[in-house]
């Protein structure tokens, strides 16, 4: 009778399973409840808080870089925005107001700034011209290594000093004492003042910067504000609390005491959860979390937040992008509306036509009303027979896959799935898609491991030129090494000219070279949607200028 | 004494009588006997027979290109109506002939390519923006913010952002010169989108026949997605065979493959047994500590398999050579048990050469042990694979895997959920068919449970 103990311990085997999934089960209902009684604490400080004036917000990522010399991304520009202060800063409606500088003058020639005797660093000592000074410096010193420091060149010896055949002690700015400072432009310009609300124009104080020796922006302790808000505590990658700064010139302005990151995550079904259940402000919707959005009946906000994207192409003379046929026929073979409408399918989006967005201003109007552009032609006839002479001119039989560098966001790889199918289908070309982390991406455009790259360009100041010199073969963002003398000399006449009329001439011309060359395919211009919490006032967005704003927020008493 | 003294005389010798036997069974016929009584084993054995025609027979009869792009039917579920009207292509809006009646109203009848909303103005508003919602908007609810109309633009808006055949309601708030929404001044409609598709589109998806004489107006049918569509609008019954390409063939050949590997090195360790033995399971367990994920990433750099390229052959070979050490141990302890026997014993003393031994004595009495071990093999390799696609170390786009599809689905699980369910299915099926199958087959093949009924 060999089977009755078998059958007997798998009948006991049967009952020690049920019991250790019941008792795991009780275990989860139990954890479940001390769980939630630690975090009763947590869920009081909620998304808005009135009585302390404090809000939680949430962002996508650990800052990178919070040293203002070095910082190139929207997340470090954003928490900046926040704790530092330029010269002058951009309001809500985009307008140019005084910052540090009290008043200010700007000739051809140079800038004078007079800053404010009541503007402090958060340890109590005032902002001098000297910390600007310094730190403007430091973006251009060769070792600082600052992808941004371009954006200082329009200073005389500037890019000099950046190429490390000046000492930083000849860059032309000056304070003439305490409260003056002022700056020789290497030509003249015209639109310098548009500059200095920029990240990279914030100042810093020596004597801090020296005292951390080497660590400068690496930990909340490590870093000196000037602007509306102090960071009081970072825990690197889990959370960030900001509290209003005592010694800010303009506190009267601020109403809110406390800004909390408590949550840090990319993941957008999270993001909309964290809102959901009360704990965070506002959160941007993606295409998937804005259906649920709807059903939750949530008022919807829209935001055209203006970042130009585009397809860049490798025009290295081993790539085959060179070849202009090439890019013709997969411009053409680009269908702008279908990509927008069929596929990211989010609201505030504009397909693209051109480099330069609708929102930049012209002479008088705005500029692509100026010098208007057709919409994106869609001619897959044409991008065959483009294709064709390519094939030819490179003495191809068959054209061997081209790799599409893109970011590792879901919107860009379903994007490049999309871009993939629609160069298989009308054209017959293969494509690899490579997906790689921002900091990777950008380190395989600037060595040049690509074919076809997606890239997106945000404004940094207030004027076409931020756009139309992107292409200069002497810019750095200019990754995928076009070069045109047609375009060079353009952009000299831009950044030179103090003509406006002709100045705006000039980005008419950047703008039909830049399609006629086919260095570039435009993809689409962002918008934002979003829900905020109804309390919430005063939030800004803002196409130029850290995004999003809750410096000047307030929370409404229910 | 004669014959005749005595009563009784031998019996016919008869052979019959004695023979109380069962008809004689191998042991294979033995092992499917037993199979065959365990209805659970049955019942996995038709599902990994059905999956295998799924994949292989599969893509032979629903031909479609599962990399093909259905941008008319993005994200749509199982069984979702799909008739649609012939449509013009669009043009874009001229907005030259005025548009009769009052108030928020269509300029043209509204379809999926297009919706032309026009309405006139009643305050001195600079500025309207439009909403759509699927639901009857409340007091603060309007649904999505489709975008800003300037008073100079004209008062008018067209709307092509990823249009659905549903009912709409379109709202329009003025904004007032301090950028306030003006709820109170909104006017809402409520419009009836219905599916349309251009003549052209039509016959490039291959709807309509290239003669066929079609018109403006006339009713065609979409391609037909039994199981749906993903969100670049691709067949997920397409995608769900060609991932199981992947999925079974990482599943079957790597185990195949270790297992063999295991089985030889195995037995040669065990046979051999002394000096050898030892020094051959020790490096076994050096193999064992190897950490899985990290030799896969260090394949794939070996192999030179750039960005945009297929993982499945690093992935392969890191799980040849990580996976046989539990193989070869188990065939080992069989071996070294067997040779212990004493019908092997036996064997040796009546002379049988070593080959004579492996091949009779060895290699038949471990076989059960063998089969199992791959049934046992195949779940779990399947199930790395699934795992190793869904953090994006496997296929590369746009050949589908079950892994990576449920990678790319679970970013829609809340509002498309049958993207993400699907290929779960499949993977939990598939894993659970071979566990049970794994499970009965050890029933079957133990030869010591054959008295056990």
């Amino acid at each position: 009778m060999a089977d009755r103990p078998f059958w007997q311990s798998m009948r006991a085997l049967a009952l020690l399973a049920a019991a250790a999934l019941g008792g795991l089960l009780l275990l989860m209902l139990i954890i479940a409840y001390f769980a939630d009684l630690t975090i009763v604490d947590d869920a009081s400080r909620g998304a808005v808080d009135f009585e302390n004036r404090s809000i939680s917000i949430v962002i996508e990522q650990e800052p990178p870089q919070m040293d203002s010399t070095r910082a190139t991304d929207a997340v470090s520009g954003m928490l900046l925005g926040h704790l530092m202060e330029g010269l002058l800063r951009y309001d809500g409606e985009g307008n140019l107001q005084p910052g540090v500088a009290e008043s200010w003058t700007v000739t051809p020639e140079g800038a004078v700034f007079k800053l404010r005797e009541n503007a402090r660093w958060s340890d109590g000592k005032p902002v001098t011209a000297h910390d600007f000074v310094f730190s403007w410096r430091k973006v251009l010193e060769p070792e600082t290594a600052s992808q941004y420091s371009f954006i200082l060149y329009p200073i005389k010896n500037a890019e000099a000093i950046n190429l490390g055949a000046m000492p930083s002690e000849m860059l032309a700015v000056t304070a003439e004492d305490d409260l003056t400072l002022s700056v020789a432009f290497e030509q003249p310009l015209a639109f310098f003042d548009r500059l200095v609300a920029f990240t990279s124009y914030y100042p810093i104080r020596e004597d801090f910067y020296l005292s951390r020796d080497g660590r400068y922006g690496a930990d909340a302790e490590d870093l000196l504000f000037n602007g509306a808000f102090v960071m009081t505590k970072w825990v690197h990658g889990a959370e960030i609390t900001m509290q209003k700064n005592p010694y800010y010139w303009n506190k009267d302005s601020i109403w809110l005491e406390r800004i909390e990151v408590p949550f840090i995550t990319p993941d957008s079904n999270t993001q909309l959860n964290l809102f959901k259940d009360g704990k965070v402000a506002m959160v941007q919707l993606s295409p998937d979390t804005l259906k649920n959005a709807l059903q939750n009946r949530w008022p919807i906000r829209r935001f055209a937040e203006g970042t130009v994207f585009f397809i860049e192409f490798n025009h290295r003379p081993e790539r085959l992008t060179r070849n202009l046929n090439l890019r013709k026929a997969l411009y053409y073979a680009t269908d702008t509306a279908e990509l927008v409408y069929r596929v990211i399918k989010l609201p505030g989006f504009l397909p693209g036509a051109s480099l330069f967005p609708t929102w930049i201003k012209g002479e008088h109007d705005f500029l692509r009303r100026e010098y208007p552009v057709g919409a994106h032609p869609v001619n897959v006839e044409l991008a065959r027979e483009h294709l064709e002479k390519a094939r030819r001119e490179l003495g191809l039989d068959e054209f061997p896959p081209l790799v599409l560098l893109v970011g590792d966001t879901p919107t860009s790889l379903k994007q490049a799935e999309y871009f993939q199918n629609t160069f298989k289908r009308h054209l017959g070309l293969d494509i690899r898609i490579d997906a790689q982390i921002f900091k990777q991406r950008l380190e395989k455009m600037t060595l040049g491991q690509f074919d076809l790259v997606a890239a997106g360009w945000a404004p940094d100041f207030d004027d076409p030129l931020t756009y139309g010199d992107l292409f200069a073969s002497w810019n750095k963002n200019n990754r995928g090494f076009f070069r045109s003398e047609a375009l060079d000399a353009q952009v000299r006449i831009a950044q030179g000219s103090l003509d406006q009329a002709m100045r705006m001439r000039a980005f008419g011309e950047i703008q039909r070279i830049l399609l006629d060359e086919v260095a570039i395919i435009p993809n689409y211009e962002r918008g934002r949607v979003f829900v905020a919490d109804p309390r919430l006032e005063g939030l800004i967005r803002r196409t130029i200028g850290p995004d999003p704003d809750y410096s000047r927020a307030r929370i409404r008493e229910r | 004494m004669s014959a005749a003294e005595l009563d009784f005389s031998p019996a016919e010798r008869s052979t019959e009588a004695a023979r109380i036997v069962r008809p004689s069974l191998s042991y294979w016929q033995d092992a499917w006997r037993r199979l065959r009584q365990n209805p659970r084993t049955m019942t996995s054995l038709v599902i990994v027979i059905g999956l295998l025609a799924f994949t292989l027979a599969g893509p032979w009869i629903w031909r479609v290109d599962p990399a093909n792009q259905d941008l008319d039917q993005l994200s749509i579920p199982p069984g979702a109506p799909r008739s649609a009207f012939i449509v013009e292509p669009y043009r874009a809006w001229t907005r030259s002939a005025p548009v009769p009646g009052a108030g928020l109203r269509l300029a043209e009848e509204a379809s999926t390519q297009r919706v032309r909303l026009v309405w006139d103005t009643r305050e001195d508003s600079p500025a309207f923006e439009v909403f759509r919602d699927n639901y009857p908007p409340t007091a603060t609810a309007l649904g999505i913010p489709l975008g800003e109309v300037l008073l100079s633009d004209g008062l008018a808006f067209e709307d092509r952002l990823a249009l659905e055949p549903t009912t709409y309601y379109y709202s329009i708030v003025p904004v007032d010169a301090d950028n306030h929404l003006l709820m109170n001044a909104r006017e809402t409609i409520k419009v009836d989108v219905k599916r349309v598709i251009t003549l052209e589109g039509a016959r490039q998806r291959g709807l309509i026949a290239e003669d066929a004489r079609m018109q403006v107006g006339d009713q065609v049918r979409l391609a037909l997605h039994p199981l749906g569509t993903d969100y670049l609008g691709r067949d997920m019954l397409a995608r769900l065979m060609h991932g199981a390409r992947v999925s079974l063939f990482i599943g079957i050949v790597a185990p195949l493959l270790y297992v063999l590997l295991g089985v030889a090195y195995g037995s040669i360790a065990g046979f051999v047994g002394g000096a050898t033995d030892q020094l051959l399971m020790r490096f076994a367990d050096f193999v064992v500590a190897l950490p899985f994920l990290l030799f896969m990433i260090l394949f794939k750099v070996l192999f030179g398999i750039g960005p945009g390229e297929s993982g499945i052959v690093p992935m392969l070979v890191a799980l040849v050579i990580l996976g046989w050490p539990a193989t070869a141990r188990l065939v080992r302890g069989q071996i070294l048990q067997i040779r212990e026997e004493s019908y092997v014993s036996a064997a040796r003393l009546m002379g049988s050469p070593t080959g004579y031994l492996i091949a009779r004595h060895m290699i038949p009495n471990t076989l059960g042990v063998i089969l199992v071990t791959l049934t046992f093999a195949i779940p779990s390799a399947i199930f790395t694979e699934a795992f190793l696609s869904f953090i994006g170390m496997g296929v590369a786009p746009p050949t589908p895997s079950w892994g990576s599809m449920s990678n790319e689905g679970i970013k829609t699980m809340l509002v498309s959920p049958h993207e993400l369910i699907l290929p779960a299915i499949f993977i939990s099926v598939t894993v659970l068919a071979f566990n049970l199958l794994g499970d009965g087959l050890r029933d079957a093949l133990d030869a010591r449970m054959r008295s056990v009924e």
